[in-house]
């Protein structure tokens, strides 16, 4: 990370009140073939700058609904989704890319390009955001260092184990400097002590970093480690603990 | 995304599946090289028959004829005229009437008498084409191509002189003359005005042989005729009907040309076809814009083919990376990118096989002419035959030019849609696909 270690404490200072993500009465209705499915069901939420929310939930409650509208791929059929006070449901195509730019994913399946290296998968977004070859090529090495696989910057995603995958994927997340990271069941498809692993890398970018980190998990122990917890049922956040 | 970056990562997904974007290249390259060949023999068999009538063909001539068309001026038709038309029937005095006419555009005009024949030397009898004329005044019309390359044309030649075009001299190409210069050879036809019909023959001396005037001599002389005395053709044939008259004029321009047409026609009650030489180039050109577009269209059957091929595999990409797609456009991707990344790999397809494809064309064009150079000396043996014809593909830079917008014309359009739908794909739809 390029954020030196006082400035980004200074930032989580002055920030620390900085409501970067609003949701106020969110509704979103599917259609499930003919059958409309209400996956949100009127969600208010605030995550403020620095915060470490897990979302926590049974399949089925809407959690990741709630999070792809937090990441801005999707809309709300309903309600309003701010990201910095902006109204996502107002910007078109094009805005709503650069806008996911500033968005770090992180996938429980890694969605890792296969036909590029570790390296190459870090720079794809900033060559997506138009960066010189040389700056994120600088930027990715720096980045998989920081999630601890300098080694493996030249591997190809089958020849790195889950864990590495993922860590792979969150220095992706974090290649254009996001406002913070939406993670969708990160350690959901890897083995417990390599998802502890992942866990401890989540906590130490927020906590050294000030990296914002919103999490969906159906795990209750993962959601231990966060900050702040909703809970979700039908669509619906009925329980918020602050540990 | 920078452009060079777009393009290294539509390339990286073609490497990623060389057999499959090799077969559509294959596809690509297939059509481009049918046009290229195609247009490139085409247009150089035009060049080459275009360069063969200019020199054969003098442009300030008019060919008068009995009825139908320039059939006549051809030389072709060896058996009498197209007389039974009309029941018309033109004279080799009608010179007189053309020169009555007193039109200052005419320098000069000249009757032809021809039938088929043969000529015979001790060992072996081949046919040809007899021709009547005026020795003088047709060296000073067709002054490129009546040359003699072996002896003297006779301006005033005695009855029995005849002059031989170079197929008639040498036959087989081979210097294995048939006859040559000062050598005595049989003049023979057949006199069907008489029942029965019966050969008559003479014995003419060669006075000289011309030099080779190469496959046609349309209107003018040609390399497997045998010129004979005008005089000698009305006796020998025992007709005073011609043919056709040559007409010299003053220039090639089109009023003179249009001007002197119609005053013959009118001098004759329009019972005889004027034809100009440069009418028939013009029609001959347009003749060969027709087959151009006709062979040109064919090929570009075949890339349409291939287009409706890259179409194919594009959709079959697009399913298959529906996934990547949804990842591209998390990160961030635009719609009109992603648009432009499939857009991108179809166009390099079309670029690779385009260039493939005009480069193997014009290996296949050269290897078609060679092919068919073999053949033309093997026609060469047969006397009436005009004669081994050198085809050198023509490939202009229009044709290269148009073949590589062509290819990579017919990709871009064809990836369109797929790619249109990879840009409209919704995100989380896309990242949902297995």
């Amino acid at each position: 990370m390029e954020i030196p270690e006082q400035v980004s404490k200074k930032r989580r200072l002055v920030t620390s009140v900085a409501i970067i993500v609003e949701a106020f009465n969110l509704k979103k209705t599917y259609l499930l073939g003919k059958v409309p499915v209400n996956a949100l069901r009127g969600v208010n939420l605030k995550v403020e700058s620095g915060d470490f929310l897990a979302i926590l939930g049974p399949s089925g409650s809407g959690k990741s609904t709630l999070l792809n509208l937090i990441g801005a791929l999707d809309k709300p059929t309903e309600g309003k989704m701010l990201i910095e006070d902006v109204d996502v449901s107002t910007l078109n195509d094009g805005q709503l890319a650069n806008l996911r730019r500033r968005i770090g994913f992180v996938f429980q399946f890694f969605n890792l390009i296969p036909r590029f290296t570790a390296r190459e998968n870090v720079e794809l977004p900033m060559a997506i955001a138009g960066l010189s070859k040389a700056d994120r090529r600088k930027r990715a090495e720096d980045l998989l260092e920081t999630v601890g696989l300098k080694e493996r910057i030249n591997h190809k995603p089958a020849e790195l184990s889950g864990g590495e995958q993922q860590r792979v994927a969150i220095a992706r997340a974090l290649a254009n400097n996001p406002k913070f990271l939406v993670m969708d069941e990160p350690t959901g498809n890897i083995d417990s002590k390599t998802a502890n692993e992942i866990l401890c890398l989540i906590k130490r970018l927020n906590e050294d970093k000030a990296v914002t980190i919103i999490m969906v998990t159906h795990d209750q122990h993962l959601a231990g480690q966060s900050k702040r917890i909703v809970q979700m049922v039908d669509g619906s956040i009925t329980k918020e603990v602050v540990n | 995304m920078k452009a060079q970056d777009i393009l290294s990562y539509s390339f990286g997904a073609i490497r990623l599946r060389k057999l499959r974007a090799g077969l559509t290249t294959l596809g690509v390259v297939i059509g481009i090289a049918a046009i290229v060949a195609l247009l490139s023999i085409t247009q150089g068999l035009q060049a080459t028959i275009t360069r063969q009538l200019q020199t054969g063909f003098a442009t300030n001539t008019l060919i008068v004829s009995t009825g139908g068309g320039f059939g006549g001026g051809f030389g072709l038709g060896a058996e009498a005229g197209g007389a039974a038309n009309s029941g018309f029937k033109l004279f080799v005095n009608a010179t007189q009437k053309i020169s009555n006419l007193n039109n200052t555009n005419v320098e000069t005009s000249m009757a032809i008498i021809q039938r088929a024949g043969w000529v015979g030397n001790a060992t072996t009898n081949r046919t040809t084409t007899i021709v009547g004329v005026d020795f003088a005044e047709y060296a000073s019309i067709y002054s490129g191509t009546f040359v003699a390359e072996n002896g003297t044309i006779p301006l005033s030649p005695e009855n029995e002189m005849i002059v031989v075009g170079k197929r008639v001299s040498d036959p087989w190409k081979n210097e294995n003359l048939f006859c040559n210069v000062n050598d005595n050879i049989e003049i023979i036809w057949t006199n069907a005005t008489t029942l029965p019909p019966k050969n008559e023959a003479y014995t003419g001396h060669v006075a000289a042989v011309l030099k080779e005037i190469g496959g046609f001599g349309v209107g003018g002389p040609s390399d497997s005729s045998v010129y004979i005395p005008i005089s000698q053709a009305q006796s020998f044939f025992g007709t005073e009907e011609c043919n056709t008259i040559i007409v010299k004029l003053k220039n090639d321009d089109k009023a003179t040309i249009d001007n002197v047409s119609k005053a013959i026609e009118e001098a004759f009650s329009d019972q005889v076809s004027v034809t100009s030489a440069t009418a028939v180039l013009n029609i001959l050109s347009s003749v060969f814009s027709i087959i151009q577009l006709f062979l040109a269209g064919i090929a570009a059957i075949s890339l349409l083919v291939a287009g409706i091929g890259i179409m194919n595999i594009m959709i079959v990409s697009l399913m298959e990376r529906t996934r990547e797609i949804g990842i591209l456009k998390a990160l961030g991707m635009k719609n009109q990118t992603v648009l432009l990344v499939f857009l991108c790999e179809s166009v390099i397809i079309g670029l690779i096989g385009a260039a493939i494809g005009i480069a193997s064309g014009w290996v296949l064009a050269n290897v078609v002419a060679v092919v068919f150079r073999g053949g033309g000396i093997f026609m060469g043996n047969q006397a009436t035959n005009a004669g081994g014809m050198t085809i050198t593909p023509l490939l202009t830079p229009t044709v290269t030019i148009l073949a590589l917008v062509f290819g990579v014309g017919v990709s871009a359009i064809f990836a369109l849609y797929p790619a249109w739908r990879a840009s409209k794909l919704k995100p989380i739809e896309a990242l949902r696909y297995e």
